[in-house]
């Protein structure tokens, strides 16, 4: 489990992260999703001590990360793929951490086959390619058999069967009763993998909820509906106060309705439906319109016209 | 946890399915991060590579010099004079240096290599490895710092005695032989060995502080070499430089492995106190620092 209270990181007058608060949970898949440069990656070093927060604390299995005493025990984490001598063998690597724990070689070798490293095990890191180096972070983030695991942006450069990999990876560590925290700047990637959303914009925390009430609670339902006379519907529909565009010549895009009181309407006004389509809103929907909120919010300036605006003044500026 | 209840994450619950727990890792200590270091120090190539030349180098600087030594005696025209050299106490004490000969060369070496291992971590990211594994950075320097300054004392010290024996029957030739027992020689191999342990935590608390393997190495090596000539040069004419040279990690190196003390000249144990002072000050502020700085 990971705990933050009101972390915050900033650089002279930037604040990079700003007093966030939040709970991960073991027993499932806690995505962490933000634009690049949210504050994503100074969060989880914050959590690691790798970076000294500014504020706030955090900790991990209820004590800050330093004063574990098997540190890799409780939290193994993926921050960075580079972050290997180019010159060491991936097994020489994974020996060097391994033996700050006095963790055996057999383990060693289990986490470099979990990986599926085997092959280049004893090759120099340097020719790694992204991939190889995101599965030898995962590697040595699994190498204590953590309660806790952080990875940031684990599919980065891997291939299809590596992303497939890091999704089973993330949902079986989970199902095991163990704390996952993955981030990334993908929607679908975390649409696919977490059941628990956390998404930081801006160093704030814009939505910290189950990824199914993220996606529900944004927006009213919309339905497609293809018919005869789109016209005509439109004004019926429009008479019971139900509003809606003309996408297509035979196309409108109805908000707010249920498909069958849609349905409905048409029967009474003999208009011929031929589709009647719920749209389920996807969770990329649901993060620009969270992330849009956000940027209205901190922007009371004059430059509030844009997404870019004023990026680095906060809400109180 | 007392945070107001509005801003209270959701309460934590226990863990309702407590993973698996292997029977295999222990806590991490000060012996564990020194194995781990020393993996990494041993599984780098091109360092053990330069650990090696260091040795081979340092021996054959000595034989070198005893070679040379010894044959501008045994050359000297009138062999009167070259009776009264040879045995005599100057070219004997001078003898007894022979076998550490090879250390001003040797400081270099280690100097540069002690700044490359900590530098490098920072350069490949591999620090960021290292202390996610030992988050207590102190540990994880002093670690470091003891396996090179290990290294670097049996370099030192190795070499110089591998260098005595080598050196042995060359200086027979002109009776310039001497025993690992006579008055100093111990004490000058041993320091040889220590002047490189404290070169060598001299330049990586530099490394540690620079984080940089160029600004470090130059760093380290102008304070080691360019620092003393240059109070040389200016010391000529200013007593107070020269006197303040004296104080230099050079010269306390320079005492610590000298075989004949001038009059009012400081001695080894003075000469160690010298350059361990400016590695210990060097240590402390690095290890400060690294643990306010991020990583």
């Amino acid at each position: 489990m990971i705990e933050a209270q009101a972390l915050s990181k900033r650089y002279g007058t930037k604040t990079a992260v700003d007093a966030v608060s939040f709970t991960v949970q073991p027993g499932k898949v806690t995505g962490f999703l933000g634009p690049n440069g949210a504050g994503k990656s100074t969060t989880m070093r914050m959590i690691v001590g790798l970076d000294n927060p500014s504020g706030g604390r955090a900790a991990v299995n209820g004590l800050p990360y330093a004063q574990h005493k098997a540190p890799l025990r409780e939290l193994g984490a993926l921050l960075d793929a580079k972050a290997v001598h180019p010159k060491r063998s991936a097994y020489t690597h994974l020996r060097a951490l391994a033996a700050t724990h006095a963790i055996p070689d057999s383990r060693v070798r289990e986490v470099i086959e979990l990986a599926g490293l085997g092959p280049v095990a004893k090759k120099r890191v340097g020719g790694f390619s992204l991939g190889m180096g995101q599965r030898l972070g995962i590697a040595s983030a699994l190498l204590g058999d953590p309660q806790t695991v952080i990875l940031d942006e684990p599919v980065n450069g891997l291939d299809p069967e590596g992303v497939q990999w890091v999704r089973r990876l993330a949902k079986s560590l989970a199902a095991e009763g163990r704390t996952v925290f993955l981030s990334s700047h993908l929607m679908s990637e975390m649409a696919l993998t977490a059941d628990h959303l956390i998404v930081i914009g801006r160093g704030r925390i814009i939505a910290d909820a189950p990824i199914q009430s993220i996606i529900d609670g944004q927006g009213a339902a919309r339905v497609r509906v293809r018919a005869d006379r789109p016209q005509d519907l439109l004004g019926s529909l429009a008479a019971d106060g139900v509003s809606s565009q003309i996408l297509e010549p035979e196309l409108l895009e109805v908000t707010g309705v249920e498909p069958r009181r849609i349905a409905e309407i048409a029967v009474r006004n003999g208009v011929l439906i031929y589709e009647l389509t719920p749209i389920q809103v996807s969770l990329e929907d649901a993060y620009m319109q969270l992330t849009s909120q956000e940027v209205e919010y901190s922007s009371q300036s004059p430059l509030s016209s844009g997404l870019l605006a004023a990026s680095t003044e906060g809400p109180r500026a | 946890m007392t945070t107001p209840a509005t801003t209270a994450p959701t309460p934590a619950l226990p863990d309702p399915r407590p993973h698996p727990r292997h029977e295999f890792g222990s806590d991490v200590s000060f012996g564990r991060v020194l194995k781990s270091e020393w993996i990494k120090i041993t599984s780098v190539p091109s360092t053990v590579i330069l650990i090696i030349i260091t040795t081979v180098v340092m021996i054959g600087l000595a034989a070198l010099l005893a070679w040379q030594t010894t044959l501008s005696l045994n050359l000297e025209a009138d062999p009167e004079m070259a009776a009264q050299m040879q045995g005599s106490s100057d070219a004997a004490s001078a003898a007894l240096g022979i076998p550490g000969s090879g250390l001003a060369f040797g400081q270099l070496l280690i100097a540069s290599l002690a700044v490359v291992l900590i530098a490098s971590e920072w350069g490949t990211g591999m620090i960021r490895s290292t202390l996610v594994v030992v988050p207590r950075r102190s540990l994880a320097l002093l670690a470091k710092q003891s396996v090179m300054a290990g290294i670097s004392f049996i370099v030192g010290a190795g070499s110089a005695l591998v260098a005595y024996f080598v050196v042995q029957p060359v200086l027979n030739t002109a009776d310039l032989g001497f025993a690992l027992s006579d008055d100093g020689a111990l004490l000058h191999i041993v320091n040889t060995g220590l002047v490189l342990a404290l070169v060598s935590i001299f330049a990586m608390s530099i490394g540690t502080l620079i984080r940089n393997t160029a600004g470090g190495v130059v760093t380290s090596i102008g304070v080691l070499l360019v620092l003393p000539i240059l109070f040389t040069v200016f010391g000529a004419g200013t007593e107070w430089v020269a006197d303040a040279a004296r104080f230099l990690p050079s010269s306390g190196g320079d005492q610590m492995v000298a075989t004949t003390i001038a009059e009012g000249a400081f001695t080894q144990w003075q000469g160690a106190l010298i350059l361990g002072g400016w590695s210990l000050l060097l240590l402390t502020a690095s290890l400060a620092v690294t643990r306010k700085r991020d990583v």
